[in-house]
Order: structure tokens, then C-alpha cells, then sequence
């Protein structure tokens, strides 16, 4: 018989400081590329899942490309809300093989928003770039790199419209404070901040 | 002439379509499902499960007021060519059992089949119906069987049964299709209403009527129904064989390790396989490319899946080369041989739900139909979350083919969401740093060093094959990660199976 500890329920506990959402949609991408970096205190995936379930709310079919050795966690995704039966992954087989595929993809004109989970070794060239960008804004779809860098590294290009860093804050027992900083944005004001609150995964444990 | 007293099976999957609709779905299992009978938000619903029929779904309601009702429903629709290949599926199976299978023309998932002879090798007729069952169980499909001697007979008994039933008599057989009540025999729903009014419930109520003014007063499916009772419709069994797959085997007179000149060889062959399907009806499902290699034994082979079967030789080709470019060949290819899978094919084959304005859907099921290609067939796929307790065991992979209208769910609370690495790294004993995909230093022991360390949360189990015991800590790291790590009783061992991103 498998066993396991009874965990204690989770509690939300509300803050005045923070809403409980986080005021970043896919809509304020569209037509472009983003990048969203971490490191370390990194909220990359919780906040481009924030993305994919917007997307999802406004019926956009969204693709994620993910890497070899690493991926999400699909029953995280799930208790996030995102229609998991909906979200076409796709398996690459390195930093190149993502961005041919997400090539394919926006060239498609069939999805509208497409995030490529790059991680540390992240590289670029400017063509290519300029590329993507063009699909983006033909097809009106969003493009989003996840990418694993310090803070004072540069983005992936001067063509990625939209630089952000996304961290993240253990406040106490299973809450967590994590931010958006839009470090660049060409079509909206940068040096911005969004915060929310978010619920730990299961297992983080409310201190006594 | 065939004998009535020949022994016959009626296999009958009930609520064929929604039986489909699930089998493809897995993920909406314990969900409200409904399969519809055309596209549109007007469809009439003809199947539901027992979960939407609890929430107040009913059969005959319009698509619209069911997801008015209920929002969270799910509905699937079976186009001509899906159909035809679940019917071929089961048909295959079928084959395997007996020598003559006739799918029926007007239902769907009814099948009847030769059972004379075949105790003899099953051992009894129950044991033939056993092995019948757990082979369409194998596609998913519950079915219900009756060994009988009467079309009718087997037919009537299958529609009410859920399971196996054996007619040791033919007058045993009758009694029981007597007293089959016609709500379970699928008439339409006014002269179902009608008859029901006038206290005709049943097929020995139906047989008392007289047959002159059934047709006038109740309609076509009324008056055809009592024939086939009355035995006036008996037919001798009429099986389908399987069709021969469209083949054809290129011998090069010198070998070829050139994708480009072994393209344009396929690309000579191919227009004549493609007619050949057509003239049947079908369009290409999917196209078996085996490769014969010098200084290899055997073939390589290779499959090759358009998003929807076609007959647009450049839209093939163009897969075939994506797949010619991911294959290394050491030596030349001797001999190509060509296999094409074929399906019935409707042109312009409905889709569910209206497609989101300005998103070419099509185009985007063609682009992953050439990722696969190109990368592999388990390179397109979707996360399915399941039952588990190892993390590792809570999902799986897979593939996939179709893009469906995205329902994320509402009225969820924002939570974190872990990266897991496909392989748990070992981490070294010891408060050391450690390079694990960008681990940094974690306690040497719960309790010990900087930064917060929370848990356990125990899985352990499994003791009857390979017991399993982790321990699961999230460990926050001075430089801010937060890891996701367990302690293997059973090796003794720390590992990271990830960290909260």
C-alpha cells in the first residue's frame, strides 16, 4: 500500500499589498517578441503559464516548445488552470531545433502565442530574429523566450520588444510574492513592476 | 443456402460515438461528455455520459442549451473518415475471432459475426465472446455480445444487454427478444413518444400491431423495425474482407544514399499510389516508407502521417522529405518500398467548433504534422495528468494531433508552478556546491545550513515489486532558488527532482 503524510490544507491568506492576479496579458505582446529571464529567485514559468492561461481565456491556441532536459510540471500547469488537452508541446532537441520549430509554428498563422523555454544556453542571431518578429506581426501571434540568465546579462536581441525579469519571494508558510519588472518595452512604458501572491506547490508546508 | 439454425454473434458497442469520443479523449474521463451529431452550436446531442446526464444533459438537446447548463462540457463529434477508421479498428479485431464479420450499414458500432465452429477452438461460445470483449476492450471500447441464431434475435438481446449473454435455444433466443423494450432500440424519438403512449413497450407489443398502418401512422424506422422482428428482412451474413493496402517496391539498379534522389524516385511513384486510393473512395492516412540499406539486414522503416488523409502529392512530399533529412544512412538504399494506408474520405469534413477568426487551424495541424516529421512522432505531444504518487508517474505524454478550442479553468488560485528534470540529479553528501542544472548549495542534513528547508512530504509504497521510499523537501538556496529535492531511504541518497520557478 502506497502511504503518505496527510498535508495541512492550504490557506489562503490575503494580502493587502498584492491583488491576487497579476495585471501582465498576452495581449500586450501581440505582434511581438518578448523575453522573460530569471535567475536564481526565478518566477519564469509561473508567470509565462499567467501568459498561456490568458491566451487560453481568449480561445488563442498556444504552443509551448520545451527543452531535452527539463519541463514544467503538467499537474502544476493543471491546479494553475490551464486546459492542458489544449496546449500543444512540442519536444525539441536543442536551443535550434526550438527556434525552427517555433518558426514553423508562427509561420502557420495557427496559434497565438507560442513560448520557447530556451534556459541558460540561449543565443540568437540577428536574422533570424528579425525573422520571427516579421511572423509575429504578420500573423499577429506572440512570441515569448524563457531564458535563464543574471540580471545584468542582455536580452536576446535588440529586436525582442518586450524584456522583463521575473522573481519570486517566499513570504511565509506556502505564500509567495512574485513580481514582473518590464525592463524594456517599445510600445508601452518600461521600468515597470507587477506584483501578486501566489500558492506554493503542494508540500510547502505552513510554518508553525 | 445458409441454415437459421447457424450460430451468429451480435456485437453491439453502445453509444458508439461517445464511446469514441472518449477513447480519444482519455483526459475528459470523469468529466460531462457529450458526443454531437453534427457541427454547429444547433447539433443535437446524441449520446451523453453518466456524468452529463446527472448534471441535467439529455440526449436530443441542442448543443447550445447544454453548455448554457453546462459550461464545463465537453462534446466530440466523429467526422466521416474518424468513423470509418474506428470501424475498421474493430472490424481488424474482429478478424481475429472469426472469419466473417459484418459491420452493420445503418448503426454504427453493431457488428454481426460467424460463430459456427469456433467453440470447438475457443473451448465454448463464452470464452469466444470473453476474447471478443477484452480485444475491442483493448481499443477502448466496451461492447456488449449475444451468440444466438437470429439476426433479430442477437441484435434485440445486444441492444438491452451490458455484457455477454449465450442463447442455448433458438426458442430461448425468441422469448428474450420478445420481451426486448423498444426504448432500447434506438427508434426515433416522436414515434418512440407515441407508441410509449399507447402502451406499445416492447418488441412483442410491436408484433401485435397490424404491419399495414405502421408505416402511415409511425413512420419508416417503425415499419422496418417490425419486419426485421417478424423475420422479413433475414439476410445471410454479408462480410467485408480486408482491403488490400496500395503498394509498391522501387528496385534501384544502384544504390542511392541522396535524400534528394531518392525523393524524386518516391515522388515518381507517388501520383499512382494516390489514384489508386481514390478510386476506391479513400485518401492517404498515412504512407509506410521502408528503405531497404546495403549491408543491412532488413528495412528501415518509417511512417509518414499527414494532419488529415489527402490526396495532395506535394503536401506528402514534402513530409517525406523532413523525414528523409532526419535519417543517416550509412550505405545506399537498394530498394524503396512504398505502403499506403488509406481511409474513407469526405472533402469537406465538418469541424466542431468555428475556428478562432484570423487563426488558420489548418495550417497550424499541418505545420505539427511537419514537426513530427521532421523531429518525431513523439515530438508533438500534450500533458495528460493522472493518478500517481512519484511525481514522475503523475503525467504523461501524449501524442497529438488535432488543436482543440482551449476551456482553462476559472476560479483557480495563482500557484507556482515547479520545473522537473527529466532525470532526478544525484547530489553530492555533504553541503557542497553542486552543478545540476543550476543547482546551487543546499543543508547537508534537514535542519543544517543557510536557507529555509521545509518538509517532509513522503511517497513511499511499492513494496510488493521495488519499494520506493522519498522523502520530499523544498530547500531554498543562498542564492534565492528554491529547490525541490528528496532523500532516497532506500539508496541512502539526496537527489533534485527540480525547483519552483
Amino acid at each position: 500500500m502506497i502511504q503518505r503524510e496527510r498535508l495541512p490544507q492550504r490557506v489562503i491568506l490575503r494580502s493587502d499589498r498584492h491583488p491576487l492576479t497579476l495585471d501582465w496579458s498576452v495581449r500586450q505582446l501581440v505582434g511581438q517578441v518578448g523575453e522573460i529571464s530569471g535567475s536564481g529567485d526565478s518566477a519564469v514559468l509561473t508567470l509565462a503559464f499567467n501568459l498561456v492561461r490568458d491566451a487560453q481565456r481568449s480561445s488563442e491556441p498556444v504552443a509551448w516548445i520545451s527543452r531535452t532536459e527539463s519541463t514544467f510540471y503538467p499537474p502544476d500547469a493543471a491546479e494553475a488552470g490551464v486546459d492542458l488537452d489544449a496546449l500543444i508541446i512540442i519536444r525539441a532537441k536543442g536551443p535550434e531545433s526550438a527556434i525552427r520549430s517555433a518558426d514553423r509554428l508562427l509561420r502557420s498563422g495557427g496559434f497565438g502565442l507560442v513560448v520557447v523555454d530556451l534556459g541558460p544556453r540561449a543565443n540568437l542571431s540577428l536574422p533570424v530574429l528579425a525573422r520571427l518578429a516579421g511572423l509575429t506581426r504578420r500573423h499577429r501571434s506572440a512570441l515569448v523566450f524563457l531564458t535563464e540568465k543574471p540580471r545584468a546579462a542582455a536580452s536576446l536581441g535588440p529586436l525582442v520588444s518586450v524584456v522583463a525579469r521575473a522573481r519570486r519571494r517566499w513570504v511565509a508558510g506556502d505564500r509567495f510574492s512574485c513580481w514582473i519588472d518590464v525592463i524594456k518595452d517599445k510600445h508601452g512604458s518600461p521600468m515597470r513592476t507587477k506584483g501578486a501572491e501566489y500558492l506554493g506547490p503542494p508540500g510547502v508546508h505552513q510554518y508553525p | 443456402m445458409r441454415s437459421t439454425l447457424d450460430l451468429l454473434a451480435c456485437i453491439n458497442i453502445p453509444s458508439f460515438t461517445l464511446q469514441v469520443v472518449l477513447a480519444q479523449n482519455p483526459g475528459w474521463r470523469g468529466e460531462p461528455v457529450a458526443a454531437v451529431a453534427e457541427d454547429g452550436p444547433q447539433a443535437r446531442i446524441a449520446h451523453v455520459n453518466d456524468r452529463a446526464l446527472a448534471l441535467g444533459i439529455m440526449p436530443g438537446m441542442r448543443y447550445a442549451t447544454a453548455v448554457a447548463l453546462v459550461p464545463r462540457l465537453r462534446a466530440g463529434i466523429l467526422s466521416v473518415q474518424e468513423n470509418a477508421a474506428v470501424i475498421s479498428a474493430a472490424t481488424r479485431v474482429l478478424r481475429a475471432h472469426s472469419p466473417e464479420v459484418e459491420p452493420s450499414s445503418e448503426e454504427p458500432g453493431v457488428f454481426w459475426v460467424n460463430v459456427a465452429g469456433l467453440d470447438g477452438v475457443y473451448g465454448s461460445r463464452g470464452r469466444w465472446a470473453e476474447a471478443v470483449r477484452a480485444g475491442l476492450g483493448g481499443l477502448g471500447l466496451r461492447s456488449a455480445i449475444v451468440v444466438g441464431f437470429s439476426r433479430f434475435g442477437t441484435y434485440a438481446a445486444a441492444s438491452s444487454c451490458r455484457s455477454i449473454r449465450i442463447f442455448e435455444s433458438p426458442q430461448e433466443e425468441k422469448e428474450v427478444a420478445l420481451r426486448t423494450p423498444l426504448r432500447a432500440l434506438h427508434l426515433p424519438d416522436e414515434p418512440a413518444a407515441l407508441l410509449s403512449k399507447l402502451g406499445v413497450a416492447d418488441v412483442a407489443a410491436l408484433l401485435r400491431l397490424p404491419r399495414e398502418g405502421l408505416l402511415r401512422r409511425f413512420g419508416h424506422e417503425v415499419h422496418r423495425l417490425h419486419q426485421f422482428a417478424a423475420g422479413d428482412l433475414w439476410v445471410p451474413l454479408r462480410p467485408t474482407f480486408e482491403r488490400e493496402v496500395p503498394c509498391v517496391a522501387l528496385v534501384l539498379d544502384s544504390p542511392e544514399n541522396r535524400s534528394d534522389a531518392l525523393l524524386f524516385l518516391i515522388k515518381r511513384a507517388l501520383p499512382d499510389l494516390l489514384s489508386r486510393l481514390a478510386s476506391r473512395g479513400e485518401a492517404l492516412a498515412a504512407l509506410g516508407v521502408h528503405l531497404k540499406v546495403e549491408g543491412e539486414g532488413g528495412s528501415r522503416r518509417a511512417s509518414v502521417r499527414p494532419v488529415a488523409p489527402t490526396l495532395d502529392d506535394v503536401q506528402l512530399l514534402d513530409l517525406i522529405r523532413l523525414r528523409l533529412e532526419r535519417t543517416v544512412l550509412a550505405g545506399g538504399v537498394a530498394e524503396i518500398e512504398l505502403e499506403a494506408h488509406g481511409t474513407a474520405w469526405a472533402p469537406d469534413a465538418p469541424r466542431l467548433f468555428p475556428e478562432h477568426p484570423g487563426r488558420d487551424l489548418a495550417s497550424g495541424r499541418r505545420a505539427l504534422a511537419r514537426l513530427r516529421a521532421s523531429l518525431g512522432e513523439d515530438a508533438v505531444v500534450r500533458a495528460r495528468v493522472k493518478q500517481g504518487h512519484l511525481p514522475e508517474a503523475r503525467f504523461v505524454w501524449e501524442a497529438v494531433e488535432q488543436i482543440v478550442p482551449p476551456r482553462p479553468v476559472e476560479d483557480t488560485l495563482p500557484t507556482l508552478i515547479r520545473r522537473i528534470w527529466k532525470h532526478p540529479v544525484p547530489l553530492a553528501h555533504g553541503a557542497q556546491e553542486v552543478r545540476a542544472a543550476g543547482a546551487g548549495r543546499i543543508p547537508e542534513r534537514p535542519g543544517g545550513a543557510a536557507g529555509r528547508l521545509v518538509g517532509p512530504y513522503v511517497v513511499s509504497g511499492g513494496w510488493w515489486m521495488k519499494e520506493v521510499h522519498r522523502e520530499y523537501y523544498f530547500a531554498e538556496t543562498p542564492r534565492g532558488e528554491l529547490l525541490w529535492i528528496y532523500f532516497d531511504r532506500r539508496r541512502q541518497r539526496w537527489f533534485a527532482h527540480g525547483r519552483v520557478e
